[in-house]
């Protein structure tokens, strides 16, 4: 089991989009794309499972035990077309592993007819702003051109990291439509080196977004839905501060013969 | 060598529909102790051995089921009463009431996932259909709290044996990846964490009070009479 994708119905889409918002930088991929999960009433339809994730496993409060995972949400729009989110409690720890896991969802939507990749990431920078920009990378020069019309400016140089990077390169090398926005962040850490979620990069993020996949959203509860939100991964972060707390390394060298 | 993780059968045992029993070193090594006691009680015998290059006789990591990708320990072998074998899970049976207790052992970073399918893989060929975990959470309340795979099995604790859910949060190494892949295996699993104070210096250090009252809980549930 490297990676195992499980639908949970069946599975008929038309006119496959893909968007991907994984935990990274200060939640923006997540915050983003799990908002939209909300606003638009999307479906579970898939789990993706993997030996790749940090082994651990939750309790929940209502003493439901969980893995590490994450989700495929489809929502059918009036045209017909089927926009996937892809979101999830982690993300792989490792290169080999966010490799793994991105192919094999990419491959999993190919093979679905999927027709352009979105995924959501965070740019962080130390300018001082009002607004955050929006910046774009994209697999082909018309949908950069594109991504513009619709407020996002090209990313010059930087680097992406974790799966939502790996799948806009993935979709690159297997022709396929990709495009990336990272919203500006200043990126601030927790004490405990955790970042803090940033529901304003999230919201522009989700202006160009929405714009981009003429998608209708409400926006005006995006306020109380960011509050909730922000109570929720309070929780992942508070889980992470834990776990590295208990990763204290004893400071024992490793000894052939003790 | 072919496999990373493999097990080597040591015995067999006549088992109707057995109910499997897993614990670990793991907070106050709570499940260790638990496990030692019951295999005690029941008279239980070894039936298997599961082995993997995953799992270090040295940790590099305190406690042991803190694995960090970066520390993945050190092979080697431990030697017991003379003898040489390496670090293992291993699976007793007992007839009445149908048992298999698994005494189990933390995989590195790169093999917790590995080791706890191989142990379910294992269970399943045995026909387990239930799995009793036991562990610690760190608490200053002397109370068993539960948690499960199903709503359903979450209210069968509260009514049957008056187990309520407690704890929520992280829940790492071999015990807690056996009880939430257990459900993709196809069985159902709960678990019974036994409220304990943890040793900030060291983590493992044996609660026996809080591994008396978990065991106490366990034998409730399967039925023994004092």
């Amino acid at each position: 089991m490297n990676v195992e994708i499980k639908m949970l119905n069946e599975f008929t889409p038309s006119q496959l989009i893909l968007v991907c918002g994984l935990p990274g930088t200060a939640y923006i991929g997540k915050l983003s794309v799990d908002y939209l999960i909300q606003q638009l009433k999307a479906e579970l339809v898939g789990e993706v499972y993997s030996k790749y994730f940090p082994p651990f496993v939750v309790i929940r409060e209502d003493g439901l035990v969980e893995l590490l995972r994450n989700e495929l949400h489809q929502f059918k729009d009036e045209s017909g077309r089927t926009i996937v989110f892809l979101t999830g409690n982690s993300q792989a720890y490792s290169p080999e592993g966010q490799y793994e896991i991105a192919d094999a969802v990419l491959e999993w939507a190919i093979n679905n007819g999927v027709q352009r990749v979105y995924s959501i990431a965070a740019y962080i920078t130390e300018r001082p702003f009002e607004a955050p920009n929006v910046y774009c990378t994209t697999t082909t020069l018309a949908l950069l051109e594109e991504a513009k019309a619709h407020g996002a400016q090209l990313l010059d140089n930087g680097v992406i990291g974790g799966e939502n990077g790996i799948i806009t390169g993935l979709a690159k090398k297997k022709n396929v439509e990709g495009a990336c926005l990272l919203a500006e962040t200043h990126g601030y850490q927790a004490p405990t080196g955790e970042y803090v979620i940033d529901p304003r990069a999230a919201k522009a993020a989700l202006k160009v977004l929405t714009s981009m996949l003429n998608l209708k959203v409400d926006m005006e509860p995006m306020a109380k839905q960011v509050a909730q939100m922000d109570e929720a991964i309070a929780k992942l972060v508070e889980i992470e501060r834990r776990i590295q707390k208990e990763m204290a390394v004893s400071g024992k060298k490793p000894a052939y013969v003790t | 060598m072919e496999k990373e993780t493999w097990i080597e059968r040591r015995g067999d045992a006549e088992l109707i529909e057995p109910i499997a029993v897993v614990g670990s070193p793991g907070l106050r090594s709570i499940g260790k102790l638990v496990m030692g006691s019951l295999i005690a009680k029941t008279k239980a015998t070894l039936i298997a051995d599961l082995y993997s290059t995953h799992m270090p006789s040295i940790y590099q990591t305190k406690p042991s089921y803190a694995a960090h990708p970066m520390l993945p320990g050190s092979g080697g072998v431990i030697v017991k009463s003379g003898e040489a074998d390496f670090p293992k899970v291993q699976f007793y049976a007992c007839s009445t009431p149908s048992l298999i207790i698994t005494k189990g052992y933390h995989a590195n970073f790169e093999g917790q996932y590995e080791v706890a399918i191989k142990v379910l893989d294992f269970l399943a060929e045995n026909h387990v259909r239930r799995i009793i975990v036991v562990a610690g959470y760190g608490s200053k309340d002397k109370k068993i709290c539960g948690a499960a795979t199903s709503k359903e099995l979450v209210a069968e604790m509260k009514e049957k044996y008056n187990i309520d859910i407690g704890y929520s949060g992280p829940f790492m190494g071999f015990s807690g990846l056996v009880f939430g892949l257990s459900k993709r295996k196809g069985m159902e699993a709960l678990c019974l964490f036994a409220g304990t104070e943890p040793k900030e210096d060291d983590l493992e250090f044996p609660d026996k009070e809080a591994s008396d009252r978990a065991l106490d809980k366990l034998h409730k549930i399967l039925g023994f009479h004092e």
